[in-house]
């Protein structure tokens, strides 16, 4: 390596340094260019343009959100712990049943939730749609899901926007839903301008802040599920929080009539509001 | 009516065929020598030259049955023969240049694992920032790999003139080489190696806010086996899924070879023996490049042509030599046993 590239490669961590070596290599790039895109912040996600989630590996471009550790470490949860939720799940995941669980991911970015949850539960057994503002989000799902193996029927990104008080009618999606998981914004804007520039300068700003207090999403979808026919009777959410959110989104939760828990992510932040209808 | 006993018998027969075959083969050899042997006093030279001939022939079979083929079959077969192995290499005393012959070392395990068809994997590696690589994991996937290699655990010196030192010394390095046995996932559940109640997995780091704040890549892991106190961490792959995966492979291998070496100790235990070291820091081989020279001090033996061990080729008759002395070191113990 020249004296140069050593100097520029020393302000990076080991690893990262290997993995743009094998992506150099693999791509045919020069190295030199990629590191130096690294040092300019660029998050390595968007530079070798994959993120391994579980034991997938999905497109990341941006400016959509980069699926995090903790959101798969959730979804993979959640995977385990559906089929035990109550009878009528139980019952339709220990073999065919006459119909297959929907579900609905909010925002759904890369895909990554309900693309991960297609892949681990058994072929047929639900039918999931991601909706998402951006058009580049809706573009990368669909194809995260081909790449993955997922079936147009079994996983279907859409263009939508579930502020819109006519969204619950939209022809994009079909009401009523058995589970509904959502990662929404929840940076607040105070928070918004201290983060990382690897964060704040790359990825879209409309996939992280939640509004001036990082509540404004809860708050909607608080009002979406207490909306007559967009949830099915024994509906399962899970909402994923930020580190200090998870008991203000409980208590919403909680109070459209449904009975809430929280999940602790390996890191120890309370992650993941998980609610069942009452 | 066959009863268990009989199955039981009828396995035993069939285990102990082909010792039977091998003992009719060295007593009908011996008739027809014996029968024979008059000729040698034939008083027509034609005869007599034939005769002589076919005996000492005879006289080479004998001693092949009684040197090769008895011996390999009272040996016990090996429980490790279809094992993959894992190769754990770590630099010892001598900085960069220890970390320099490590490569070296790696490169030799690989293409002496391309020449016996077995699959060769980096899995994890350190470089050294002076050059070289500080510690590396090979994955050696193949049938035998493992007996074949068991034998390169212990410390490896190099005795060589540095490419940075300038006065021209020669100076000793090394590097330790840990072969571990590499089962399949299925089969380490078989095994029971472990509990899952008993592990502890961690992932490292602290991301403060985490979640949508951070985007940087968080894949290492560590395990703990809290039983043993084994510890396991790995972060070579941007997958944490693989990184998991890599660990529980390397933890597994490290409890099976604990589990053969605990096996091994009982064993000689119970017929009281002297147990031959199997110290692994303990010199077992120098590579010393002026001489052209590689020794294997357990065994005394050296081959005068460094290069082709380093390029895998010769490191075979090294392989082979100390399974043969394993081999003998076994029928030894059995021997001693049943005096």
């Amino acid at each position: 390596m020249h004296a140069f590239m050593r100097t520029l490669t020393s302000g990076l961590p080991g690893n990262e340094l290997k993995w743009l070596k094998q992506g150099a290599k693999e791509s045919n790039r020069s190295l030199e260019s990629l590191v130096k895109r690294r040092l300019a912040h660029e998050p390595i996600q968007y530079i070798l343009g994959t993120e391994p989630f579980g034991d997938l590996d999905l497109l990341c471009r941006a400016p959509v959100l980069i699926p995090r550790p903790e959101t798969h470490w959730w979804t993979a949860a959640l995977a385990e712990y559906l089929p035990k939720t109550n009878k009528r799940f139980a019952e339709h995941f220990a073999g065919p049943t006459s119909r297959t669980l929907s579900l609905l991911d909010l925002g759904t970015g890369s895909g990554c939730i309900p693309i991960l949850l297609c892949h681990l539960w058994p072929k047929g057994s639900i039918v999931a749609t991601g909706i998402d503002i951006s058009q580049h989000a809706v573009s990368l799902a669909n194809e995260n899901a081909t790449l993955c193996g997922i079936s147009r029927s079994t996983f279907k990104a859409a263009l939508a926007d579930f502020l819109d008080p006519a969204f619950p009618n939209a022809e994009t999606i079909n009401p009523p839903y058995d589970i509904l998981t959502s990662n929404p914004p929840y940076i607040t804007a105070d928070e918004y301008l201290h983060l990382d520039d690897d964060v704040a300068n790359f990825e879209d700003p409309t996939a992280l802040i939640g509004g001036s207090d990082g509540l404004q999403y809860y708050r909607d979808i608080a009002n979406l599920i207490s909306r007559d026919g967009f949830l099915s009777s024994d509906a399962v959410i899970a909402l994923e929080v930020g580190h200090s959110q998870a008991d203000v989104v409980s208590d919403m939760i909680h109070s459209k009539g449904f009975n809430t828990d929280i999940w602790r992510d390996p890191w120890g932040k309370k992650r993941t509001v998980i609610g069942h209808r009452r | 009516m066959a009863t268990p006993e009989d199955v039981a018998r009828l396995r035993q027969l069939k285990e102990t065929e082909p010792l039977q075959v091998a003992w009719d083969d060295w007593t009908s050899t011996r008739k027809v020598l014996e029968d024979m042997t008059p000729l040698l006093n034939d008083p027509d030279p034609a005869m007599k030259a034939l005769a002589s001939e076919e005996a000492s022939e005879l006289d080479q079979k004998l001693s092949n049955i009684l040197k090769e083929t008895l011996p390999s079959l009272l040996v016990p077969p090996s429980t490790t023969a279809n094992l993959s192995a894992l190769v754990e290499l770590k630099s010892g005393v001598g900085g960069t240049e220890s970390s320099l012959f490590l490569a070296t070392l790696l490169r030799m395990y690989m293409r002496f694992s391309q020449s016996n068809s077995w699959q060769a994997t980096v899995v994890a590696d350190n470089e050294n920032e002076g050059g070289g690589i500080k510690d590396a994991i090979v994955e050696i996937k193949g049938v035998g790999a493992y007996d074949a290699l068991r034998w390169e655990s212990g410390v490896h010196r190099v005795q060589r003139v540095p490419a940075t030192e300038s006065g021209g010394r020669v100076h000793t390095s090394t590097v330790a080489v840990i072969v571990l046995p590499l089962i399949e996932e299925k089969d380490a559940q078989k095994e029971e190696l472990y509990s899952m109640d008993d592990i502890k997995l961690e992932v490292m780091r602290a991301r403060g806010a985490g979640g949508q704040h951070v985007n940087k890549t968080e894949s290492a892991v560590r395990l703990t086996h809290i039983p043993t106190g084994i510890t396991v961490s790995m972060q070579d792959e941007r997958s944490q899924h693989q990184n998991r995966r890599r660990a529980f492979q390397v933890l597994s291998a490290r409890l099976m070879d604990q589990k053969i070496t605990r096996e091994i100790a009982q064993r000689r235990a119970t017929k009281n023996n002297l147990i031959k070291s199997a110290d692994r820091s303990e010199k077992i081989r120098t590579y010393n490049y002026a001489q052209e020279r590689v020794t294997d001090h357990r065994i005394g033996f050296s081959v005068m042509n460094l290069t082709s061990v380093l390029e895998g080729d010769a490191l075979q008759e090294f392989t082979d030599r100390l399974r043969q002395d394993f081999e003998e070191t076994a029928m030894e113990d059995m021997l001693n046993s049943e005096s």
